[in-house]
């Protein structure tokens, strides 16, 4: 659906964004972290046409970004900070968006009404926009973006600035567009991504460094397998029957109150620690208190990739 | 033509729904009202010729303030990256914002059409004189329009785009009336490049296809120039 292949933008002598290459999926909601100033809104402002890549190409739904009009056409854009006329409301706004697209009058007001019942907004719908707080202002910029029915939204940072309570109803709401259409959102929440995207992105000074599910991104941050373990009964045979039976296994061992402690380590991410410390100790007569895969969170993987600039 | 209009539409709405445009409009009209009324009862000539010499003062200061947020604001508030990535032409978004400012102007010219019409109560007005410099009028307000939306497209700020665009003007008119003390050379450019001449030149009755040729000319250029500059900051 979308499709990103060497897109660099040079701004002066700086480069907002390197060669970067990706490929969202259709119907899939795609995730777009990166610390401040590491180009996520150049990426997004290169694939809605407003900036031009300094090289590089992409297509959206097919379409090059060479046909900026039918570009346009396929994409609802919500910039950062939901940018609208203040001095309009609501309804005169999305009846101007919606013109704009060159909705069919016949229709279109049958879509505002549709997107203000889909975005929740049909309380303020005659109030001027400047009166709005900033949760129905990211609302009605939404609405906005998808007035037109676009196959792909491109949505930068639309949570920021959102209490914790708008921030998960607009999290459903990108969550239940994510259904039909293909979404590229992007955010410095960490969180936030992990529950709303399927896939996500990290860019770091204008470069991809990963890209995948959370689960997968854990994993490649990881590296290898960890087991923190807390047992009673003979530690030292116990992790000698692991150590049998799986090699390049590194056990630490320390006692504490007649309780033991392992940290047991493997390379192989998909090595069955835990499960060969469960026989280990069924065999040792040892009795496990305890036992607790590490995992590596996305905090954890963000800060890695990312470290060289935060 | 259907974006054209729909921005259009945009703009009137906004400076229906704000202050800021009966301000202008209230502004205008007092100071318009002055300068007739002042040659009717003081000077106590019952003709338009005093004001229509001294209406291109009054557009110079209050064209620049109907088009300095037009496109300043867009920037500033981050509305134009929305209009740039809407299926548009940058034409599209010139004229249309070209057409908003224009249509106000003309609107307001329009309520000083009740000088003649109380001017003919009183005696015989020269009709024709009054429309050729109704159409003069227009003519300058046009080119004075593009004029100040090209300084609104350089600037994020209002103010500084109406400091340019009433730098602009002002530039031109001082131009107009220090003519006489250049070279004889130099006058004659001055004549024949300059809007205010060809305005006073119509403002005798005759409409010459120089004089419009010249005002929608300079019209055309600063739209182009607007254009340009949009196009700058934005993908084709």
């Amino acid at each position: 659906m979308i499709h990103a292949e060497q897109l660099s933008r040079f701004y002066g002598e700086y480069k907002a964004v390197s060669g970067l290459s990706f490929h969202v999926r259709r119907g899939e909601v795609m995730g777009l972290l990166g610390p401040n100033g590491a180009g996520k809104s150049t990426t997004m402002k290169i694939l809605t046409c407003f900036l031009p890549p300094s090289s590089g190409q992409a297509s959206i739904d097919g379409v090059s970004l060479e046909d900026a009009m039918g570009v346009r056409r396929r994409v609802g854009y919500l910039p950062e900070n939901a940018p609208s006329y203040a001095d309009l409301d609501v309804r005169t706004y999305l009846t101007f968006t919606g013109r704009m697209h060159d909705i069919p009058a016949a229709t279109l007001n049958d879509r505002i009404g549709e997107m203000g019942r889909v975005c929740g907004l049909g309380a303020v719908m005659h109030r001027r926009i400047d009166e709005l707080s900033k949760g129905y202002r990211q609302r009605v910029g939404l609405a906005a973006s998808m007035l037109h029915d676009p196959p792909c939204l491109i949505l930068d940072e639309p949570t920021t600035g959102l209490d914790p309570n708008q921030i998960v109803e607009i999290r459903h709401l990108i969550r239940r567009l994510g259904e039909k259409k293909t979404v590229l959102l992007s955010s410095h929440v960490l969180p936030e991504v992990e529950a709303a995207c399927d896939r996500m992105m990290i860019i770091d000074n204008g470069r991809l460094q990963v890209i995948g599910t959370a689960h997968e991104l854990a994993r490649q941050a990881q590296g290898g397998a960890i087991v923190h373990v807390r047992m009673t009964g003979d530690a030292e045979a116990a992790a000698e029957v692991v150590r049998k039976s799986l090699a390049d296994v590194e056990i630490v061992i320390s006692e504490e109150d007649g309780v033991s402690r392992l940290t047991l380590s493997h390379p192989d991410h998909d090595a069955r620690l835990a499960e060969a410390m469960f026989h280990a100790a069924v065999k040792s007569d040892g009795v496990i208190l305890e036992m607790r895969p590490e995992k590596a969170t996305l905090e954890d993987v963000f800060r890695r990739l990312t470290g060289a600039s935060s | 033509m259907r974006r054209v209009l729909t921005l259009c539409w945009k703009e009137w709405r906004i400076a229906m729904d704000t202050p800021m445009g009966y301000v202008v409009a209230t502004a205008f009209l007092l100071a318009s009202g002055f300068f007739f009324g002042n040659n009717l009862f003081l000077i106590g000539q019952a003709d338009m010729r005093g004001y229509f010499s001294i209406l291109p003062l009054l557009l110079m200061f209050f064209i620049p303030a109907m088009a300095m947020r037009i496109l300043a604001d867009e920037q500033r508030g981050g509305t134009f990256e929305l209009l740039a990535t809407m299926p548009v032409r940058t034409l599209d978004i010139v004229l249309g914002k070209y057409l908003a400012v224009l249509v106000q102007v003309t609107v307001l010219l329009a309520f000083t059409l009740a000088y003649p019409a109380s001017l003919s109560l009183l005696g015989n007005v020269d009709g024709g004189q009054v429309a050729a410099s109704y159409i003069a009028a227009l003519l300058l307000a046009a080119a004075y329009v593009a004029i100040c939306l090209y300084a609104s497209s350089l600037t994020h700020h209002a103010i500084i785009a109406y400091v340019i665009g009433f730098g602009m003007l002002l530039a031109l008119f001082l131009l107009a009336q220090a003519a006489p003390t250049f070279s004889p050379a130099v006058q004659d450019w001055i004549a024949v490049t300059s809007p205010l001449t060809h305005y006073q030149y119509m403002l005798r009755g005759v409409i010459g296809l120089d004089d419009v040729a010249l005002l929608v000319a300079v019209g055309g250029v600063f739209l182009a120039l607007t254009w340009f500059q949009l196009e700058r900051r934005r993908w084709r």
